[in-house]
């Protein structure tokens, strides 16, 4: 589940109209969010709120071992305006499942955030501020987003802590987003890491339909591999740094459906990371509106090592009312209802050939966002069990 | 001086320096690019040993050793070391980062492990190291100075120059570190395990096996005739006490405040301090060897033969033996003469002591040796001396009362006059001063009257009429020997056990059991020593009588002394507060006599 802060930087990303599915760092993300969920550890609490739709804070209280915590602040510029109470947030936009992704959309004129007013444009980019500390390890991130304009955006971040070498690290991300491909440049100071992401999209450009409606099924293909209801995306992604004389590079595949496809949508994805002689290749299929299947298979080329990975995303529906279930059965299947939020549950569960097995169970509980989270080694006869947790979270 | 290498033991147990490098270099947190465990694979020590010259000696002795040398190690020696190393640097690095500002690559930090094997060849040491062995506490090598030359590291990595030199440098600094800190812990407990065998077994074993070989010293029903010398003078060393290293059996018998001021004692003999603190039941050496030389009177063989030395060592070792003979105080018996040399003899600790001596005297008497006659036969008076000596110092040891001392000097020296009855009943005699004796009256009378009296007081036992009788053989006996009452040393009660028959000549028991009577009781109350010194008492008294008792006799005599015994310790308690007054009655106030005797 995502957390609350997270959730209102996505919130601010998609105010500010940023896809941030577009990026090389983002092409497995679908895989990434059916096979590699988090499962808590330990108690934690969470407490927060959108005080108002530029200022949220939280506070985090865990027993994991020791008792910590931390705080968080996040001011934003513009004006928010979601959901913000735990009661009312959907379900959806805070657990992270299949990864819909939409048409691409053409980025918007530089002039179309302009606004002026007596003569002077007093439109002001917009910026977020994130800061959290933890206690008691005293350890500080603080992060500052800004969109520099429609297809830029700058991303500084770091990290404060005595126990890390030079007190802490920064990093400088530069994101430029033009739709058809997307590029990245990013700086760390930790041992002055350099890199460079780039994705590329293939099929039809945004930017030259400008006024069509993006009408897939009647355009012609503008090559083999336009699939009008797919879209395939190429990417890779280098490092180096110059003090380490190390490096890495990686190059990826994605293909995955657009919502005009018809039957299940699916995704699949293909990682390679050439030095190491490492492959990874994922696939993920919507199998209907409430479950969501996915695998993963990774081969090293040198070492012979694989690795299998399974994962479900089971969704429960609501139990529609006693007193108008009858109603709800005259509804007509034509007559669309208004999508409202119909799950209360959603079960997650991964599984590799290890004998590792990790279920996540995430709720409402009236007001309370609730999850809960075990892992298993089915290996280990003696001590299957390996970690138990929950979480409870509540915002305002 | 030279050194020979055995170079072979210590290849063959390279198995137990696999396992403890091993753990070794796993304690320390492994840097992230190492992801499985450090093994060594293969540890050979090579054909030649290393070079050593020695520049010092510090400390030389039997158990122990300490020298400089300086080490050169040319061999042929070779290390394998066997892991898995993380081969992508982006994985390492980011590993180790906050997940929050780094930068979170795709797939650039997909790891890859490579098994790796190292070898370390060529070796080639040079240095300063000083080298201390003791017997108890193993060898412990330190260097001066850091000692690795150059080093040769061959691995699977060979073939990328990059990688090798790096792996070179890294472990030329890591093996740096290792010998300066970590070998001489390894060796350290290494030479723990091969050269002291209780080190191999759990510690408890080790503290039961020690306290069951200090036993023997101390208990008094032990004695040196139970085994070697050697190993009897080791538990019996007088810088036991004195080091630090004693093992603490040797407490769990003697009284700490007496070891403490017998530490004192050594100290002020050290440092010509002039300060000789009083030790409260113990019998003092020059008293034991005032009786000696009574005894020494009629020795056969020259006493003087004996070092004086020895007699310095006995005092230093005479811890247990606290007691001054009673010599000091029988000085003006009859039998001078002898005395220095029986004084020096006179030690009880010194059961190896050796040598010849007046209480070798009484040739005549066939003993049954409870002490192993290292000796050459001198006679039979040696082995009296030493019996005497020993079982004085057994008396001793159980701390006898003060008054005590006195009376087993002077029983001490007595005993060798009736080596045979000493033998069974003597020896268990606590040593009594020759009261009943001619001369010795005056020394021991108020000693031995004393506790004569209380003897039979506590006994029940009429002691008059043995001390009666001890008056008859005592005049007969002084023609035959010294005069027994200043030799009767103090027999370890040990020979109670021993059930021996009885020797005719048990006449002289009576006497010298008389002579004790009244430091017997206090020292009774001491320990079970003195239970059994009471058995002494109680069967040399019955044997008194029953000179020519059977067997059978004597071994319900035994029976009897031990219940008296019994009976007695249980009063200890009761008499606890008694004994300190008693037992300065022997000398005058608690006042030390003089350690040496000259």
């Amino acid at each position: 589940m995502l957390e609350f802060m997270d959730y209102v930087q996505t919130a601010f990303h998609a105010q500010s109209r940023w896809n941030i599915d577009n990026s090389y760092a983002a092409l497995t993300t679908t895989a990434q969010n059916l096979l590699d969920f988090r499962i808590p550890q330990g108690l934690r609490l969470h407490v927060s709120s959108l005080s108002s739709p530029s200022f949220a804070t939280s506070y985090t209280l865990g027993s994991n071992g020791l008792v910590d915590g931390s705080l968080s602040f996040l001011y934003s510029s513009s004006g928010l305006s979601i959901a913000s109470k735990s009661s009312d947030i959907r379900l959806e936009h805070l657990v992270r499942g299949y990864r819909r992704l939409q048409e691409l959309q053409r980025p918007d004129e530089l002039h179309w955030n302009e606004i002026w007013h007596q003569g002077k444009r007093i439109d002001r980019k917009d910026a977020l501020l994130y800061g959290r500390l933890y206690l008691p390890g005293s350890t500080l991130e603080a992060l500052y987003l800004r969109r520099i304009s429609p297809t830029r955006m700058l991303r500084l971040s770091g990290v404060s802590d005595a126990s890390l070498p030079n007190g802490g690290s920064a990093l400088a991300l530069l994101q430029n987003d033009y739709g058809k491909y997307s590029t990245e440049y990013l700086y760390s100071t930790d041992s002055a890491l350099l890199g460079l992401r780039g994705l590329y999209n293939f099929g039809y450009d945004p930017r030259t339909l400008v006024s069509q409606q993006p009408q897939h099924s009647t355009r012609a293909p503008a090559h083999p591999w336009d699939h009008q209801s797919g879209r395939l995306s190429a990417g890779a992604e280098a490092y180096f740094s110059p003090i380490n004389k190390s490096g890495g590079v990686s190059c990826g595949l994605r293909f995955t459906t657009l919502p005009t496809h018809t039957g299940f949508p699916y995704t699949m994805t293909l990682t390679v990371n050439p030095l190491m002689g490492n492959l990874s290749t994922t696939y993920a299929v919507q199998a209907g509106r409430y479950m969501a299947l996915c695998s993963r298979f990774d081969f090293n080329v040198y070492s012979y090592e694989s690795d299998v990975v399974v994962g479900v995303e089971l969704w429960r529906r609501k139990q529609a009312a006693a007193d108008v279930a009858w109603a709800s059965k005259l509804v007509r299947p034509g007559w669309s209802k208004v999508v409202e939020d119909d799950v209360n549950g959603v079960l997650k569960a991964q599984m590799d050939d290890k004998g590792k097995v990790g279920l996540l169970w995430e709720c409402r509980v009236k007001e309370l966002l609730v999850s809960l989270g075990a892992g298993f080694d089915l290996k280990k006869r003696e001590r299957m069990l390996g970690s138990v947790g929950i979480e409870v979270s509540y915002s305002s | 001086m030279a050194f020979n290498f055995n170079w072979s033991p210590l290849i063959a147990d390279t198995d137990r320096v696999r396992d403890m490098l091993t753990s070794s270099l796993n304690k320390s947190p492994k840097p992230p690019i190492i992801v499985d465990d450090i093994i060594v694979n293969e540890l050979n020590l090579g054909s030649t040993p290393p070079e050593l010259e020695i520049l010092e000696i510090g400390d030389l002795a039997e158990d122990r050793f300490r020298g400089i040398f300086k080490m050169s190690y040319t061999g042929d020696a070779y290390l394998t070391l066997k892991t898995r190393v993380q081969a992508n640097p982006l994985n390492t690095y980011l590993s180790t980062k906050p997940s929050f500002a780094s930068p979170q690559p795709l797939a650039a930090s997909s790891g890859l492990t490579i098994p790796l094997q190292i070898t370390l060849s060529d070796i080639r040491l040079s240095g300063f190291v000083i080298l201390v062995f003791s017997k108890q506490k193993g060898i412990t090598l330190v260097f001066r100075n850091d000692p690795l030359e150059s080093l040769k590291v061959s691995s699977t990595f060979d073939s990328i120059p990059f990688v090798r030199d790096y792996l070179q440098k890294t472990i030329e600094s890591q093996l740096r570190v290792l010998f300066m800190e970590d070998l001489p812990a390894i060796i350290h407990r290494l030479s723990l395990r091969m050269f002291s065998p209780e080190y191999q077994t759990a510690e408890n074993q080790e503290r039961s096996k020690a306290v069951a070989d200090g036993e023997v010293p101390v208990d008094p029903f032990a004695g040196p005739a139970q085994q070697p010398v050697d190993s009897a003078g080791m538990p019996l060393d007088g810088s036991a006490p004195f080091t630090l290293d004693a093992p603490t059996e040797t407490y769990a018998s003697f009284s700490q405040k007496n070891l403490l001021r017998l530490a004192t004692l050594t100290e002020s003999q050290r440092t010509l301090s002039l300060f000789t603190p009083g030790m409260r039941d113990t019998v003092y050496r020059a008293w034991a060897s005032a009786a000696d030389r009574e005894v020494a009177n009629d020795a056969s063989t020259p006493m003087l033969s004996r070092p004086p030395t020895l007699s310095r060592i006995q005092s230093t070792l005479g811890s247990q033996s606290g007691w001054s003979s009673a010599a000091s105080q029988t000085s003006d018996v009859p039998s001078t003469a002898t005395r220095p040399s029986l004084a020096s003899f006179a030690s009880a600790p010194t059961v190896y002591s050796l040598s010849s001596g007046a209480p070798r005297t009484r040739p005549g008497r066939k003993r049954k040796n409870r002490v192993v006659n290292l000796r050459k036969d001198k006679g039979d008076g040696k082995d009296v001396s030493e019996t005497a000596s020993v079982s004085s110092s057994g008396y001793t040891a159980s701390a006898s009362g003060s008054a005590g001392p006195s009376v087993e000097a002077a029983t001490g020296p007595s005993s060798l006059s009736n080596t045979q009855i000493l033998r069974e009943g003597e020896i268990n005699t606590p040593p009594r001063s020759p009261k009943k004796k001619v001369g010795f009256q005056q020394q021991s009378v108020d000693d031995s009257a004393r506790p004569q009296r209380n003897d039979s007081t506590i006994r029940g036992r009429p002691v008059t009429p043995q001390t009666r009788h001890s008056s008859h053989m005592q005049a007969a006996d002084d023609n035959d020997d010294t005069p027994r009452a200043s030799m009767i040393l103090p027999e370890k009660p040990t020979e109670v056990e021993e059930k021996r028959p009885r020797r005719p000549q048990r006449q002289p028991l009576p006497r010298m059991q008389t002579l004790q009577e009244r430091p017997r009781p206090a020292q009774l109350n001491r320990s079970s020593s003195s239970e059994v010194s009471l058995q002494n008492l109680a069967t040399s008294a019955f044997a008194g009588e029953g000179s020519n008792g059977g067997i059978l006799e004597q071994a319900w005599m035994m029976k009897m002394a031990t219940e008296i015994a019994k009976r007695v310790s249980d009063e200890k308690g009761k008499q606890q507060a008694w004994r300190p007054a008693e037992g300065n009655e022997g000398f005058d106030g608690g006042e030390a006599p003089p350690a040496y005797v000259s």
